[in-house]
């Protein structure tokens, strides 16, 4: 549904996007993270047909968005990082003037249709201007749904919401994923990105990484079971270390009942290493397996890249 | 689907503009200033009427006194008054257009759509300039009607001649349509509605010349020089438009306007 080849894009002596390949498939969503000014909303831009690439080709819905950027919008729907409204007119009249340039289109129903599925409809006549932050985002995403596009880029959905806000956001993005929507979203927020992001690509004007968040997670951490015990592991992490299939235990800095235990496999040993705690005299309270936050997976590739 | 899509942008521009009960006031305010100007003029200037000025009748008025020549000669420019109206219209209306999507931040979710940049271009020139253009016509048919109310209905044989009717309804939306696509241009490119202003009220200085131009008697706008006149202006209208779009650099703005 979206396809990259090398695509770039240089402003004078600067190199916003640098030779940006990717592919996202029918009913996928794929997370573009990365840092200020890394070249996400120009990558956005780019594959939406609103600015050429200075290299490269893309392909969005079977369409060249950079050969014809009229017809990919009609494909196409775009949630701009500002909402941007004609503040002084109704949330309806703003809808309906952005329907009217979609052919084919029954603006009315469309309209009414946007409005009842964002949850707007008893404010439609209300001027956006008096609408509240979540509410324009809301209306943002009625507008980028107006016409029922395949392929939506989603930029910053739920910057600047609360909480609350943000959460329904989410809720209302899971369910474009459902109906089968190819998304495209640009996020800081990167809990976020890993509940709603088939693949995760993390991107500094080039791709650092590209994969879903549990391949990265392994890729970049080794897998590691987290052993809560009923008292300090001081001792019995000495006793594991010497055990053939351990490679390596450390005792929590933060709380001593904590040892992280890392096996030659994660699968295989994990029952021995329950055996060898209890037959030691070990009191367990907990097993699981060390999860690495998407934030330290980030932060990692994105420092590797700087380094 | 162009016309459709012209028509959306139509409108919208004024939807927005019955939202802004200024810019309605506006369109009131000017025409009826220029139309009291005009009269104001023909009643107190020729209380100074020398001499030497005597006999300037225009074509076909020879017959009239003195005084009703002069009057005469300062009703007939209202024809010409009457073109600074979409201009200055205009100058508020087009120079708004764009540098106000790029400050509400419509632009891009705009672009994002299958419209054209001639289509947009075009709905907001036509947006302004239909209503200028009713505008100036209201104004005509209401500077007659004050020229009657005042008693000077027999000059009216004189100044609603063929060059008056082509000069209104040929000329005035000519000179529309340029005031309109230079205010869009000027706000395409500028950065702010200051500097669109600028360079659309360019526009305002033609019109004077013609104005100075009839005054002084060097060229004497004849229905024949009128319609050439504005075929000549239709002709930049064209050329204008087509290089709006051209100018019209969506990335740019994209770009900059963050």
């Amino acid at each position: 549904m979206i396809e990259a080849k090398g695509l770039t894009r240089r402003f004078g002596q600067r190199t916003a996007v640098d030779n940006l390949s990717f592919a996202v498939g029918r009913g996928e969503i794929l997370g573009l993270l990365g840092p200020n000014g890394a070249g996400k909303t120009t990558t956005i831009r780019m594959l939406a047909g609103i600015i050429a690439p200075s290299a490269g080709t893309a392909e969005v819905a079977g369409l060249d968005p950079a050969r014809q950027p009229e017809r990919v919008h009609e494909h196409i729907g775009l949630l701009t990082e500002a909402p941007g409204f004609y503040e002084r007119l109704s949330a309806r009249r703003n809808l309906s003037y952005f329907a009217g340039f979609y052919p084919g289109l029954d603006v009315r129903q469309a309209v009414a249709h946007a409005l009842e599925t964002m949850g707007l409809a008893d404010r439609s006549e209300d001027r956006v201007g008096t609408f509240s932050k979540g509410m324009k985002q809301r209306l943002a995403l009625a507008r980028a749904l107006l016409h029922g596009p395949e392929v939506l880029f989603l930029d910053e959905p739920t910057a600047g919401l609360d909480p609350e806000a943000a959460k329904d956001f989410r809720q209302l993005i899971g369910e474009l994923k459902e109906d089968g929507r190819t998304v495209l979203l640009s996020t800081h927020n990167l809990t976020e990105a890993e509940l709603l992001s088939d693949w995760i690509a993390v991107f500094r004007s080039r791709l650092v990484a590209l994969d879903t968040a549990d391949a990265l997670r392994a890729q970049q951490f080794e897998r590691a079971i987290r052993i809560r015990l009923a008292a300090a592991g001081d001792e019995l992490a000495a006793q594991l270390d010497a055990r053939p299939f351990v490679r390596g235990v450390r005792v929590a800095e933060d709380d001593r009942t904590v040892l992280v235990v890392h096996l030659e496999d994660a699968d295989r040993d994990r029952p021995a290493l329950v055996a060898e705690i209890v037959s030691a005299g070990g009191e367990i309270l907990e097993v699981a397996e060390e999860r690495r936050s998407l934030e330290e997976i980030y932060l990692r590739l994105v420092r590797e890249d700087e380094s | 689907m162009m016309a459709q899509r012209i028509a959306n942008v139509l409108r919208m521009e004024w939807a927005g503009m019955a939202r802004t009960p200024s810019s309605l006031l506006f369109l009131v305010v000017i025409p009826l200033l220029l139309i009291g100007q005009a009269l104001f003029l023909a009643w107190i200037l020729p209380a100074f009427l020398s001499p030497e000025l005597a006999g300037i009748a225009p074509a076909g008025g020879e017959n009239l006194d003195a005084v009703a020549q002069f009057r005469l000669l300062i009703l007939e420019q209202f024809r010409f008054f009457i073109l600074l109206i979409p201009a200055m219209i205009a100058n508020v209306f087009a120079t708004l257009s764009i540098v106000e999507e790029k400050v509400s931040r419509t632009l891009e979710p705009l672009l994002a759509t299958p419209v054209r940049t001639g289509e947009l271009l075009l709905g907001k020139v036509f947006a302004g300039a239909v209503p200028a253009i009713v505008v100036a016509w209201i104004s005509a048919a209401l500077f007659v009607a004050f020229v009657a109310l005042l008693g000077w209905g027999d000059l009216l044989t004189y100044v609603v001649s063929g060059s008056w009717y082509l000069s209104i309804f040929l000329l005035t939306p000519m000179i529309s349509l340029l005031s309109f696509v230079v205010g869009v241009i000027g706000s395409s490119r500028a950065s702010d509605a200051k500097a669109a202003q600028n360079l659309a009220v360019l526009v305002v200085f033609p019109i004077f010349g013609v104005i100075i131009v009839q005054v002084t008697g060097l060229v004497w706008f004849t229905p024949l020089l009128t319609i050439w006149l504005s075929l000549g202006i239709a002709a930049v209208d064209a050329v204008l438009i087509r290089l709006a779009v051209r100018l019209f650099a969506r990335e740019s703005i994209v770009i900059r306007w963050r």
